[in-house]
């Protein structure tokens, strides 16, 4: 066979293992674009916790949850994910300002996103999972779980409450709870 | 086996082999090209916007 030289095929195989490199190379480029220039990271928090005396733990037990303005201005939203319900059930949230948001398990594996973000993150028992962010919209944002935890998983959902800055009044302590806003 | 019981004659095939790596190239182009245009779409106008996490 004179048609086809060997040379051909590895010219061509070379050239699209050049396109395959390039492609990569933009798709890794714009991935270390939005974590270097646009804070857009995958959270990670090794924090260890331990998740069965978590309701009796400073941090998480049941007075503790929710939306807590701290004496630094830190603003923090604590929740328990638990089979099959998150605790508490709605948080409130300022737009257009850094937040916190930290997750911890007494039982299973769970996992968080608030939908319309990027908020993302499994809740790992043993574990605080742990989120920076600054929400842009206001309104009640669905925040489901998304890691199959049982058979009640379909029902395992909360809101995040979004309001404008202005409209984010904490208590004399601090707290801030749906039920005010 | 018979080496042309197929009935192509050895300067068809040779024709069809020149050919066929430019079909295959345009085929996984466009495929490759329609994957990170719908990538950077994703990318640049849902992902980015969404703000800031970490």
């Amino acid at each position: 066979m004179t048609g086809v030289r060997e040379e051909d095929v590895v010219r061509s195989e070379l050239r699209w293992g050049l396109v395959t490199i390039a492609a990569v190379s933009v798709i890794m480029i714009a991935i270390i674009f939005a974590g270097v220039a646009m804070h857009i990271n995958p959270p990670s928090n090794i924090e260890r916790v331990n998740p069965q005396d978590l309701h009796l733990s400073a941090e998480f037990t049941e007075a503790n949850l929710g939306t807590r303005v701290e004496a630094n201005g830190q603003i923090t939203s604590r929740i328990v994910a638990t089979q099959f319900a998150f605790v508490p059930r709605c948080v409130v949230l300022p737009a257009d300002t850094p937040v916190t948001m930290r997750f911890s398990s007494p039982d299973v594996i769970h996992g968080i996103l608030v939908s319309g973000t990027n908020v993302n993150t499994m809740v790992v028992p043993g574990y605080v999972a742990q989120v920076h962010t600054v929400f842009r919209k206001t309104g009640d944002l669905l925040m489901p779980c998304h890691e199959f935890c049982g058979l009640g998983h379909s029902e395992m959902l909360a809101t995040v409450r979004v309001v404008p800055k202005a409209d984010f009044k904490p208590g004399p302590d601090g707290r801030v709870a749906c039920a005010n806003q | 086996m018979p080496a042309d019981d197929d009935g192509l004659t050895q300067e068809a095939l040779e024709a069809a082999l020149k050919e066929t790596p430019r079909g295959a190239f345009a085929l996984a182009g466009l495929t490759v090209g329609l994957l990170m245009a719908a990538w950077l779409a994703m990318y640049l106008l849902v992902f980015l916007p969404r703000g800031s996490v970490g």
